[in-house]
């Protein structure tokens, strides 16, 4: 039995870490936690600046720290390669790449 | 990739308490997601107050299990207010396909306590050891009978009863897919 993956996780690296949502605004650059807050309920994704701020906050990568959304990014991104490896004809290389990125094998 | 967090089922352990419920949220085998204490406010009905708050809870989590205290128990001392909150959330649950399982204080001591000697601040200890990082720094100090309990007690309690379900699941003990309340 699985649950569905949570958007983030945020609230237990906050926690983790003893910080109020007031602090982590302030670090962000903000004046209140409203924002967080909206980050930990899953109503508002950060824009990529401050996804990376999280990161450095929290000395968590941000694919670990919203690793729902990177799970449904990741997905979106596969589909698309598989298409477009579909659409590539066998002789070029890119299908390759394409392929690859599709079973996630490009190390 | 995702490595920290593991596509697994998630548990929310609900502890009620005087004045509200502690509960902890976790993952896969040892991911503490997220935990604290509700707190309800105010005179009248604090079971009708609790009860929106633990379903806030399980829309945003999403749990596959929540398990709690069984209150009634044979032998369990709690008061008759928290042995009907524990009916009204499970029900609340089981309409919301969430499979809910029980332990009681008895079965929490036998799977903790080795000795069999129960204690509040031993279970506290034994769940500050299991998250240090966590819930290290909240251990509350060892009570004395002129002290309350301390407030945040509810989440050591609520962790102590996923710890027990962990335990009880590595044996085989139990079965996941089926709704295990009402007892049989």
């Amino acid at each position: 039995m699985t649950s569905p993956q949570l958007s983030n996780y945020l609230v237990s690296n906050r926690k983790r870490l003893a910080l109020s949502q007031k602090e982590v605004a302030f670090l962000l650059g903000n004046t209140g936690g409203a924002k967080v807050s909206r980050y930990e309920r899953f109503d508002r994704e950060p824009s990529l600046e401050t996804a990376l701020a999280l990161e450095v906050i929290f000395q968590r990568s941000a694919s670990e720290l919203f690793s729902g959304l990177y799970q449904k990014v990741e997905q979106g991104v596969i589909e698309r390669a598989k298409t477009l490896a579909s659409r590539t004809d066998q002789g070029n290389p890119k299908r390759q790449i394409f392929t690859n990125i599709a079973n996630k094998s490009l190390n | 990739m995702n490595t920290i967090y593991p596509k697994e089922f998630r548990v929310l352990a609900i502890a009620p308490v005087t004045r509200g419920f502690g509960f902890a949220v976790l993952e896969g085998q040892d991911t503490l997601v997220n935990w604290g204490v509700k707190v309800v406010n105010g005179k009248g009905n604090k079971n009708a107050k609790i009860l929106p708050k633990v379903e806030e809870l399980i829309a945003h989590y999403q749990p596959g299990l929540l398990v709690m205290e069984d209150a009634s128990a044979k032998g369990s001392l709690r008061h008759p207010r928290i042995q009907r909150l524990v009916q009204q959330i499970s029900k609340m649950a089981i309409i919301q396909k969430v499979n809910v399982t029980l332990f009681s204080r008895e079965q929490v001591t036998k799977i903790l306590f080795s000795d069999g000697q129960w204690t509040k601040h031993g279970l506290a200890e034994i769940v500050a050891k299991q998250f240090p990082e966590q819930l290290g720094s909240k251990l509350p100090p060892k009570r004395t009978a002129a002290m309350r309990e301390h407030y945040q007690m509810g989440i050591f309690d609520a962790v102590a009863l996923f710890l027990v379900f962990r335990l009880k699941r590595a044996r085989g003990q139990i079965e996941m897919c089926q709704y295990l309340y009402p007892r049989q």
